[in-house]
C-alpha cells in the first residue's frame, strides 16, 4: 500500500504551467525530500497534497484514497511551515493541542499528548509561554509539536529550517532524522538545501521548472544522477562540467588537448558533443602512474577551507575544481596532472543535457 | 545657550501656528466660556453675569436629560450595528472572488458621499408617498400601508440609526479589511489543516490581529456618533416630538433657534466635557489594549 501516490499533477496559474505532470508514489515511513530551487514549484506540490491549494489536473491519493477536493483537516495530514505559523495569542501548549481541541479531544487525553510531545521535543518548561516569548528555534519545536501530535498518516514540512542558524540548523535536522526513524511516520520535506536533502531523505525528488527532475535514493542522485542539472545542483563544490567531444570511446576536451579515456560501457557510443562531469572529490594528484586515467590543468587559485584544499584550475578557458586533502603539495602557477576515479566520470550529452550510459 | 537658542528659534518658529491657533480656537473657546455664564441673547443685549444658573437648569431640566438618553441610543445602537456589518463586509471582500475589487471600490462609496447627499437620499427612500422603502415593503407583503418612517415617534430614530449605519460601516470595513491583509496566509492555512472552522478560525486565528485596528475604529465612531448633527438635521431636524434630538441639536435648538447663547454655550461646553471624557476613556483602553499584545 502507498501512503501518497500523485498522478500527473498539473497546477496552472493564468497561462504559467508552475506544475507540468508531477507522478509520484510514497510507501509508508518513507521521507520524500522535494529538492529544487527557488519557484521551480515545490511549495505548490506541498500545498495541493495538503489540500491548500487545487490541482488543476490530476488526483492525489493518501493511504490508496483519492483525496481530490477533500478538506486539508480531512486528509489525515499535519504541515509545518517556514514561517512556523503558530497562533500568536494561544500559549505554547494550546498552540500544539489545537488540532486535537478543533477534533473534541476531550482535556484530559489532549493534555496528555501535548505533554508527550512536549517531552520529545523538550519543550516541556515551555508550555506556558506565547510564542512571542520563544526563540526561533523554540517556535521551530513547537511547531514540529503541533504536527507530531495528531499522529497523521503523512507529514509535510515547509522549509522548516531556512529560519535557523547555522548550528541550530544541523542540530534540528539530526533531531528530525531520529525523529523519523523512531517514529516510522511518512514525511515529505521540501527544501532548496542539497545537505538537508542528502542527510534526511530516503529518496530525493529533484525539481526543475515543474517537473521532477529525478526521483531516487541519495546515492543514487549523487553517484548517478541523471541530468546534468541534478548533477550540479547536487555536491560541493559542484561537480565540474566540461565541454568536449566524444570521439571512439574518448573524451576529447573542447579548448585543449587532453583527452580522457572512458570506461569500455562507453566505447560504442556515436561520435557527437558531451559534457563531461566529474566531482571534485573524485580527482587526486597524479603521481607519477601513467596507466590511470588522468588530466592536466594549469593551477589558479588554492583555497583552505579546513577539512580540505580546494584547487580551481584550468583546461584552456574551462574550470576545473578539486577538492584534496589538506596537506597536498600544489604550487599555485604549475601545471598540474589530477587523476580521476574511474566511477567518477559521468557523461552527460550536450544537447538533451542526460546521462549516457551504456 | 545653544539649548536655550534652540528652544528660542522653536517657538520662533511655532508663533505663527500659535497665532492663527488662539485665534480660532482659543478666543472663540475663551468667549464660549465667558458665554455660558450669562444670560446673553444672540442678537441684541450682550447679556449679564449669572453664574452657574445655566447650567443648573440645563442639567436639572427634563430636555437634556431626554436628549442624552437618545444620543446615548444612538450612538451604540448605530457603532455596534456598524461594527458587525463592517467586520463581515471585511471578511466577505477578503475572499477571493471574481468582481471582488470592483465591489470593494463601490463599498467605500456611501462613506465618501457628502452627508448632506446621504441623508437626503434616505429621507427620498423613507419618504410616505413615494418612499422606495415603502413601495419594497408593501409589494413584498410584509406591511399592509404606506408608513411615514421619519414621521413616528416610534420609527424616527430605527430610521435614522439604518442610515447612518450605511453611511458609516463602510469606514470600519475598510479598516477591518487592512488588518485581515496583515493575518499571515501560513497561520489560516495552518488553522485548517489543524481543522479549524470557520468560527473558531475567525476566533483565534483572525480577531487577534484585528482586535486593535477594530478597537481605533470604535473610538473614532462612537465619538462621531455623540456628536452627530448633520445627518438628523437633514432627515429630522430632531423631531418629530423631539425623538431624534440628539445633544449637538440640543445645542444648535438652544443657541439658534431659541437665540439663547449664554445657555447654548453652557451646553455646548457640557457635550463638548462629555466627549472628552470618553476620548480619554478609549484612549486609556487603547493603551492598555497594546501593551497586552
Ligand atoms: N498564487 C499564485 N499565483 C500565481 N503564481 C503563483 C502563485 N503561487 C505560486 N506561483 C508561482 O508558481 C511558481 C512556483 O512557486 P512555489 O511557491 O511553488 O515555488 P517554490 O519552489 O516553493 O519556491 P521557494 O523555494 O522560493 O519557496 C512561482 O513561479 C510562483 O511565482
Ligand atoms: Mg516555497
Amino acid at each position: 500500500m502507498s501512503a501518497l501516490e500523485l498522478v500527473n499533477i498539473r497546477k496552472r496559474y493564468g497561462s504559467v504551467d508552475t506544475l507540468k505532470g508531477i507522478n509520484l508514489s510514497l510507501a509508508s515511513g518513507e521521507f520524500l525530500v522535494l529538492l529544487g530551487s527557488s519557484g521551480c514549484g515545490k511549495s505548490t506540490l506541498l500545498n495541493i497534497i495538503a489540500g491548500l491549494a487545487e490541482a488543476t489536473e490530476g488526483d492525489v491519493r493518501i493511504g490508496d484514497r483519492s483525496v481530490t477536493g477533500v478538506h486539508p483537516k480531512d486528509r489525515d495530514i499535519a504541515m509545518v511551515f517556514q514561517s512556523y505559523a503558530l497562533y500568536p495569542n494561544l500559549s505554547v501548549a494550546r498552540n500544539i493541542g489545537f488540532g486535537l481541541e478543533m477534533r473534541r479531544v476531550p482535556a484530559a487525553e489532549r493534555a496528555k499528548a501535548v505533554e508527550k510531545t512536549a517531552k520529545m521535543l523538550q519543550i516541556e518548561n515551555l508550555l506556558g509561554r506565547r510564542p512571542s516569548e520563544l526563540s526561533g528555534g523554540q517556535r521551530q519545536r513547537v511547531a514540529i509539536g503541533r504536527a507530531l501530535v495528531r499522529d497523521p498518516k503523512i507529514f509535510l514540512f515547509d522549509e522548516p529550517l531556512s529560519n535557523l542558524d547555522a548550528k541550530l540548523r544541523m542540530e534540528t535536522r539530526t533531531e528530525l532524522k531520529r525523529l523519523h526513524q523512531m517514529l516510522g511516520t511518512t514525511i515529505v520535506y521540501v527544501t532548496h538545501d542539497q545537505i538537508e536533502a542528502m542527510t534526511l531523505a530516503t529518496r530525493i525528488a529533484v525539481m526543475r521548472d515543474g517537473h521532477i527532475e529525478q526521483l531516487a535514493s541519495p546515492d543514487e542522485i549523487y553517484n548517478r544522477p541523471a541530468t546534468r542539472y541534478v548533477a550540479s545542483f547536487v555536491g560541493s563544490p559542484p561537480m565540474n562540467m566540461l565541454d568536449a567531444t566524444l570521439v571512439d570511446g574518448t573524451a576529447q576536451i573542447a579548448g585543449s588537448q587532453t583527452v580522457i579515456p572512458l570506461p569500455s560501457s562507453l566505447r560504442s557510443q556515436a561520435s557527437r558533443k558531451v559534457i563531461v562531469g566529474i566531482r571534485p572529490e573524485n580527482l587526486s594528484l597524479a603521481l607519477g602512474d601513467p596507466s590511470k586515467l588522468t588530466i592536466e590543468a594549469k593551477v589558479e587559485v588554492v583555497e583552505l577551507t579546513g577539512p580540505e584544499l580546494v584547487v580551481t584550475s584550468s583546461i584552456g578557458n574551462q574550470r576545473l575544481t578539486a577538492s584534496l586533502p589538506p596537506r597536498s603539495q600544489v604550487t599555485v602557477g604549475s601545471l598540474q596532472r589530477f587523476s580521476i576515479d574511474a566511477d567518477g566520470l559521468h557523461v552527460f550529452d550536450a544537447v538533451t543535457e542526460k546521462r549516457i550510459d551504456a | 545657550m545653544t539649548n536655550n537658542w534652540i528652544t528660542t528659534r522653536a517657538w520662533f518658529l511655532m508663533l505663527p501656528l500659535l497665532i492663527v491657533m488662539v485665534a480660532i480656537i482659543g478666543w472663540p473657546l475663551f468667549d464660549t466660556v465667558r458665554l455660558s455664564f450669562t444670560d446673553a441673547k444672540l442678537v441684541g443685549t450682550a447679556g449679564n453675569f449669572v453664574g452657574f444658573e445655566n447650567y443648573v437648569r440645563i442639567l436639572s431640566g427634563p430636555n437634556f436629560q431626554r436628549t442624552l438618553i437618545t444620543t446615548f441610543w444612538f450612538a451604540v445602537l448605530s457603532v455596534s450595528a456598524e461594527m458587525v456589518i463592517g467586520v463581515l463586509a471585511a471578511l466577505l471582500l477578503n475572499q477571493q472572488f471574481y468582481g471582488r475589487s470592483v465591489l470593494r471600490a463601490l463599498m467605500i462609496l456611501p462613506w465618501a458621499l457628502p452627508t448632506v447627499v446621504n441623508a437626503t437620499l434616505w429621507r427620498l427612500i423613507y419618504n410616505p408617498e413615494y418612499g422606495a422603502l415603502n413601495a419594497a415593503l408593501t409589494q413584498m407583503g410584509i406591511i399592509g400601508a404606506y408608513q411615514s418612517w421619519l414621521g413616528e415617534p416610534g420609527t424616527a430614530l430605527a430610521s435614522l440609526i439604518v442610515a447612518d449605519c450605511w453611511k458609516n460601516f463602510p469606514l470600519v470595513a475598510l479598516i477591518a479589511l487592512a488588518a485581515l491583509q496583515a493575518v499571515p496566509r501560513d497561520i489560516t492555512a495552518a488553522a485548517m489543516v489543524d481543522g479549524a472552522g470557520a468560527w473558531s478560525r475567525f476566533r483565534f486565528v483572525i480577531m487577534p490581529y484585528l482586535a486593535g485596528p477594530l478597537m481605533v475604529a470604535l473610538v473614532l465612531r462612537t465619538i462621531e456618533a455623540f456628536k452627530v448633527f448633520d445627518i438628523i438635521w437633514v432627515m429630522t431636524r430632531g423631531g418629530p416630538a423631539n425623538s431624534t434630538r440628539t445633544l449637538s441639536i440640543l445645542v444648535y435648538q438652544e443657541a439658534f433657534s431659541f437665540q439663547r447663547a449664554g445657555s447654548g454655550a453652557s451646553l455646548a461646553l457640557i457635550v463638548t466635557l462629555l466627549v472628552t471624557i470618553l476620548a480619554v476613556a478609549y484612549a486609556a483602553l487603547i493603551r492598555k489594549s497594546a501593551g497586552v499584545s
